[in-house]
């Protein structure tokens, strides 16, 4: 058993669903394997994933930093102009006191989105120059730690019921912000949910296989 | 392939890639991080983070959520107060996505946790490793969406306060926050590849 070569079991697939034993085969350009018991996803196989890849994470990093520098909602109360931005979400916690909360804001708001984006960015490029396979490595598994705690999407969603509540009460205007965030989020959604670890994974593997031969 | 039993093979939690479970400790052959596989650990870890999450949702039940001011008028709203309210007001849909949110995924995490937690030691009932597979893997999916009412407060907190008007933060999302991010580490912190079939 143990004279298994170790690169026999880069083949090998664990279904991150079901946990089922896959093992790995050849597939078409933009096609996709799913998992046989429970119809998963487990990876695919796309030539230009490199190139659509940096161009998404890119994108994302300049609509998030926009969403971060322009109001996402603007109200009026009472004759008073009030303007929320992502950074301020969080700055008020902290003036009311409410460290703790504040901080789990900052980092699963602000600054994970940021790491999250920031890495994708640069892993890709790297794969792109086919660059220091160490530390894309490392990024990849640092990127991997992050990416359960990316909440940009499920803050989006609390921007829409905040708003719902406040209907009636206040006059309510859209800021830029919101349509940044609005894009970045569906970028989000795509990269960190359709785009699985695994195929940047087999990626990797592939870039710098060429390299040495 | 079929000479590889897949007991003896273990999933690297980083990089997901698969790998032979020798020793008690391992280094994934394609992260180098070390997987750990002492079974007993990862067990201990999502309990203690999921009792300690499940005795924060209790003062995230009895302390007020949301503190609103209005020209010296206070009125505090717990979680299932806000929920009350929104009901009564008439917003259907949002009253019934904080339900969930704050509500129905926190206890069925808890429960369902609860249940895998016991089941990998005590076999419970027959039951099919695949479901309990699937009924894991929808709590990590569904566990982040409960922030979503720490968020809202945070956004209302930061929106509405003027001198006379105001919205501020209860205890209550602390304790609700702290709860989520507790139940987020214990689930993480379980051991998927010990999930078996009980017949």
């Amino acid at each position: 058993m143990k004279s298994v070569n170790e690169e026999l079991l880069d083949d090998l697939i664990i279904c991150p669903q079901c946990h089922t034993l896959h093992k790995g085969v050849r597939i078409n350009d933009g096609a996709k394997a799913l998992c046989r018991e429970c119809g998963a996803l487990l990876y695919r196989y796309d030539s230009r994933l490199i190139d659509y890849g940096f161009a998404l994470g890119l994108t994302a990093l300049i609509f998030f930093l926009l969403a971060n520098f322009f109001p996402i909602v603007k109200i009026e109360l009472l004759g008073h102009e009030q303007f929320i931005t992502i950074p301020k979400t969080f700055m008020t916690l902290f003036e009311q006191g409410f460290y703790i909360v504040g901080l789990l804001c900052a980092f699963l708001i602000f600054l994970f989105p940021l790491i999250v984006f920031t890495l994708y960015t640069v892993i890709f490029l790297l794969l792109k120059l086919r660059r220091g396979k160490q530390l894309t490595k490392e990024l990849l598994v640092l990127l991997s730690y992050v990416l359960k705690w990316n909440m940009s999407d499920i803050f989006f969603i609390s921007i829409l019921v905040a708003l719902v509540k406040l209907i009636g009460y206040v006059q309510i205007d859209m800021g830029i912000a919101f349509w940044a965030l609005l894009v970045y989020v569906a970028i989000d959604i795509y990269l960190t949910k359709q785009i699985q670890l695994q195929e940047i994974w087999m990626l990797h593997k592939r870039v710098y296989e060429e390299q040495t031969i | 392939m079929k000479r590889l039993k897949e007991d003896t093979l273990v999933r690297c939690p980083v990089c997901e890639a698969v790998n032979l479970k020798k020793r008690e400790k391992i280094r994934c052959h394609r992260c180098d991080t070390v997987i750990e596989t002492d079974p007993r650990l990862k067990l201990s870890k999502s309990w203690a983070y999921l009792i300690t999450a499940m005795i924060a949702y209790i003062p995230a039940n009895l302390y007020p959520m949301l503190i609103s001011r209005q020209f010296g008028i206070i009125r505090e709203s717990t979680i299932v107060g806000g929920v009350i309210q929104l009901w009564e007001h008439g917003s259907y849909p949002i009253a019934a996505i904080i339900f969930f949110a704050s509500i129905m995924i926190p206890i069925l995490k808890f429960l369902i946790l609860i249940y895998l937690l016991i089941s990998v030691k005590y076999p419970i009932g027959k039951d099919r490793k695949i479901d309990k597979h699937k009924l894991y893997y929808l709590t990590e999916l569904a566990g982040p969406w409960s922030m979503i009412d720490v968020f809202v407060v945070a956004i209302l907190a930061a929106l509405i306060h003027l001198s006379h008007v105001e919205i501020i933060a209860g205890t209550a999302a602390t304790a609700f926050a702290l709860s989520v991010f507790f139940t987020l580490l214990a689930a993480h912190a379980f051991d998927e590849s010990l999930i078996k079939e009980n017949r």
